[in-house]
């Protein structure tokens, strides 16, 4: 790859201000975050919380907040059919990776791949393949914000799990036939999680192009139906 | 179905991700409220199945969104909201500090991921961006944008700088500055081969509209201005206008 030397210097001097300063003020802001916190309830500790009993016996560890195991990262694999139009079905494999920024509201990053099959005429033709085996080769990554219906799946009266029922929306790019595409994909779901950080789920995702392939311009619907696992973290 | 190296990368880096997230340790909170309600699951939606009282001691195990697990000396596992646990104190008498996604954590954050949808000289983009707060007031960025045409495939990739003058404000202005790369292929139907990828190096400049929305989220409008420095004579101006959310930490 060939770089402007300009455009060289002026990274190295951004990276520079980034990994020098960069620490140097989040430590500093850290700092300042806790005194600040002690200070906030001055008042309160001294006049209407009695001092927590402690045992002088017993020596403590110092545990803080930033030791508490956050588990708002999902990340997954899953697997499926995918119906890629005018090309057949075929199997599709693909990771995940989501974030939780609430109770309801999630973002994810998908990505996944099939290989698709021959259109009608090219099978009836028996000859002239549209596509070379390298651009039958189905890639496609999307980015979707989610929302949670939380819930809770009753098995038996004892055998009951949380769940969640889900809808996304979201875009991104389809690579197939040569070409990448923009993508805008939407669909629905379903999260049962076994344990807290352990999660199986059932997803019905729509994805929708333009394409060209066949010769004429239209919107085409590629629907997929996967079966994942995920893991909190 | 042959599986491609990059996919495998994927799966690697991701199993990487999961062993290094350490398990934290236990803190012990004592409740000084009137009481702590213990629910089924980690959602406002979930019902109440346990009440913790004041004086009690319980056990905090893990952190979902902004719910927390604990479990009380009888056993009693359950999940507990942010906004009362950041009412009990800890052994040593602080007050326990949970982070609730407030403005105040917005302006204290380190890290900000975004994600945009927009137009890139009338073609659909898709961005997105990590950014770091240096200062405060000043924010370093990098981006990735796609904007898939009909013509042509453009993907853009920066390193800026934010500069924000009152990042107090909820809704707050700010500029931008960098520089970075773009590479453009035309569509396969309009060219015999492969070899008609182009690479420029750019510069840009621009600015945007933060707005704090809600718990943990926050909406942006961006304009972005892009001198593109190519191999002909004169220069390409490009320019993008987005809407789109970031998350914080």
């Amino acid at each position: 790859m060939k770089f402007n030397k300009n455009v060289v210097l002026s990274a190295v001097a951004i990276l520079n201000i980034v990994l020098f300063n960069g620490s140097a003020f989040a430590q500093g802001s850290l700092v300042k975050g806790a005194f600040t916190k002690k200070a906030a309830n001055p008042m309160q500790e001294n006049t209407e919380q009695p001092p927590a009993l402690i045992d002088p016996n017993i020596e403590r560890r110092d545990i803080s907040e930033s030791d508490i195991d956050t588990e708002d990262i999902e990340i997954g694999i899953f697997g499926g059919f995918i119906s890629i139009e005018d090309f057949e079905s075929s199997e599709v494999v693909g990771v995940s990776l989501a974030y939780h920024i609430n109770e309801n509201l999630f973002l994810e990053a998908r990505y996944a791949q099939a290989t698709a099959g021959q259109t009608s005429f090219e099978k009836l033709s028996g000859g002239a393949p549209f596509l070379t085996d390298d651009e039958r080769d189905y890639t496609y990554y999307n980015l979707s914000l989610g929302y949670n219906i939380n819930g809770e799946t009753f098995f038996t009266d004892n055998l009951v799990f949380n769940s969640d029922f889900y809808f996304t929306l979201g875009a991104g790019s389809t690579n197939f036939g040569g070409d990448e595409r923009f993508t805008v994909s939407a669909g629905a779901g379903y999260r049962l999680l076994l344990t807290d950080f352990w999660a199986l789920k059932v997803d019905v995702r729509d994805h929708v192009f333009t394409s060209d392939i066949i010769g004429v311009e239209k919107d085409v619907h590629n629907l997929a139906i996967t079966l994942g696992t995920t893991f909190f973290f | 179905m042959k599986l491609n190296t990059y996919f495998l990368f994927v799966v690697v880096i991701a199993s990487v991700l999961f062993s290094l997230s350490a398990k934290g340790e236990d803190l012990l909170v004592s409740i000084v409220e009137p009481y702590v309600d213990f629910r089924t699951g980690p959602a406002s939606e979930y019902p109440i199945f346990h009440v913790a009282e004041q004086g009690e001691s319980i056990t905090i195990l893990k952190k979902k969104t902004g719910w927390y697990k604990a479990i009380t000396h009888k056993g009693q596992e359950g999940w507990v909201s942010a906004e009362q646990l950041g009412k009990t104190l800890k052994p040593n008498g602080e007050q326990l500090y949970v982070p609730t996604g407030s403005f105040e954590d917005y302006t204290n954050r380190t890290f900000e991921v975004s994600a945009f949808g927009g137009l890139l000289e009338s073609v659909n983009a898709l961005s997105v961006a990590a950014a770091w707060n240096v200062t405060g007031n000043l924010i370093a960025e990098a981006t990735y944008t796609q904007a898939l045409g009909d013509f042509s495939e453009n993907k853009l990739w920066s390193i800026r700088l934010q500069h924000h003058t009152f990042p107090e404000w909820k809704v707050s202005p700010y500029l931008t500055i960098g520089a970075g790369g773009i590479n453009t292929r035309p569509r396969s139907n309009l060219v015999q081969s492969g070899d008609e990828i182009r690479k420029s190096d750019f510069y840009e400049v621009g600015a945007g509209l933060r707005y704090y929305f809600a718990r943990n989220t926050v909406l942006k409008l961006e304009y972005r201005s892009i001198i593109a420095l190519t191999d002909r004579d004169d220069q390409e101006r490009i320019e993008e206008f987005k809407l789109g959310f970031s998350v914080f930490f």
